[in-house]
């Protein structure tokens, strides 16, 4: 951790609030990225990003020097995502149920370019997102820090607190999953 | 080998550590077939990237949640670094301060004391005691010698005299002899020695000191250069001062 990040949440543990704004403005775009890949939507997103912020200042207390900052609420961005797709896993799989239907739409025989096309792309596009809900909060989770962030496996299972090996199956169930999902596309198209 | 199953090439995909199926991969078509197809699906999902945000992001979170967040009370500061601590601090600094120098002048005057005694003007006397002794004793002794030299056989009378002085100097020479051993000096102790053998034949001569006995030992006891020995000894002694003697041998010189 920088000595600036160090300084600045002794700042704020004596008292200045407005220090935080300095941590958030360092670190907000990185806990995006992350929350919206595992959440898979901009509003839930955002959301992630304040629950993220607000959960880390109130644990500031507990947050240990010789850690870095940026790791230490990247972990708490993905727990805070995790919770609120495991909360919403009802209305995501009512999306998986419209993204059905929507990718019924995508049977499209004709293959001219032009407006058509693009609107093709973008509804391959919206497939392969919805595809994700059809996975579990963990398995969604678990892939998405391996296949977008690059975590190891043991990085992974760190961060959402079980053992490696389990980690390494949910991966492998979310691929498998999307693969099938994308198979199905293949069809379609 | 066995084709590789669905795991194992996603194992392959993500580790890119697995020699055997890598050369599995490059022999087998059809899981080379199945490997290309799994990596086409998966860098498919790499497209999903997520809405770019500005530098301006990190104001507007700040801006949404300030209003939720407490302000934590300011830590009160270590008891040290109040003014009655910072006081007491003082205070306990100073004292063992003074505490400090003080055992440190009690140590080194502790280490000097020796040397003050060492310049002290009295501390030569008890050797110049000792000079004074050894000049006497030697004095005594050239004395007997002298008149065991010139004894005559005939002159019974002497023996008496010759025997009570030889037991006189007897415990002197042993005293004499002892210090001259503890300053190592072997000349002296050996003269001394030779003196001792000497003055116990006189003392403890058997069947009394006749004339007979004193002309053996002028003989056997090489009483002339032993005469000899005790005079260079004698002259290698500081002069003394006149009387200085008499005070510390009783009067008897």
């Amino acid at each position: 951790m920088g000595q600036s990040d160090q300084a600045t949440i002794q700042a704020v543990l004596a008292g200045n609030k407005d220090a935080y704004a300095a941590l958030v403005a360092q670190h907000s775009r990185s806990v995006f990225r992350v929350a919206y890949r595992i959440t898979g939507n901009e509003a839930d997103a955002e959301e992630v990003v304040q629950d993220a912020f607000m959960r880390g200042y109130r644990k500031l207390e507990g947050f240990e020097a010789r850690s870095d900052f940026g790791t230490w609420i990247y972990r708490i961005a993905i727990h805070c995502a995790l919770d609120r797709i495991t909360r919403s896993a009802e209305r995501n799989s009512r999306f998986v149920t419209d993204s059905d239907s929507e990718a019924d739409a995508v049977q499209l025989p004709d293959r001219t370019p032009g407006p058509e096309q693009v609107l093709l792309s973008r509804e391959i596009g919206a497939f392969r997102e919805s595809a994700m809900h059809c996975l579990t909060p963990l398995e969604r989770t678990a892939f998405m820090l391996r296949h977008m962030d690059d975590c190891s496996m043991e990085e992974i299972a760190s961060a959402l607190e079980i053992a490696p090996n389990a980690a390494k199956q949910a991966v492998y169930r979310a691929v498998q999953k999307l693969r099938q999902r994308l198979a199905l596309l293949k069809v379609k198209t | 080998m066995n084709h590789l199953n669905e795991e194992q090439l996603i194992e392959l995909y993500y580790s890119h550590d697995g020699p055997e199926a890598a050369r599995h991969l490059g022999e087998c078509t059809q899981c080379a077939r199945t490997y290309a197809s799994l990596q086409a699906d998966l860098a498919d999902l790499k497209s999903i990237d997520p809405p770019p945000r500005d530098d301006s992001y990190g104001e507007h979170v700040w801006r949404a949640i300030a209003p939720r967040l407490p302000v934590y009370p300011a830590r009160p500061k270590p008891w040290f670094r109040q003014p009655l601590g910072l006081g007491l601090c003082s205070a306990a600094a100073c004292t063992l301060l003074v505490a400090a120098a003080f055992y440190a002048g009690r140590v080194w005057e502790h280490r000097q004391a020796p040397h003050t005694v060492a310049v002290r003007p009295a501390a030569p006397a008890p050797q110049r005691v000792v000079v004074v002794l050894l000049s006497d004793h030697l004095d005594r002794s050239e004395r007997l010698l002298v008149q065991l030299k010139h004894a005559n056989a005939d002159d019974t009378g002497l023996a008496s005299p010759l025997r009570d002085e030889a037991r006189s100097l007897l415990v002197a020479n042993r005293k004499c002899r002892q210090d001259a051993e503890h300053a190592g000096d072997p000349a002296l102790t050996h003269a001394l020695d030779h003196l001792n053998q000497l003055l116990s034949e006189l003392a403890n001569q058997p069947g009394g000191l006749n004339a007979a006995a004193i002309a053996r030992l002028q003989n056997e006891m090489n009483t002339d250069g032993l005469l000899f020995e005790v005079r260079v000894l004698r002259s290698r002694i500081p002069n003394r001062q006149p009387g200085q003697n008499r005070r510390l041998d009783g009067g008897k010189a």
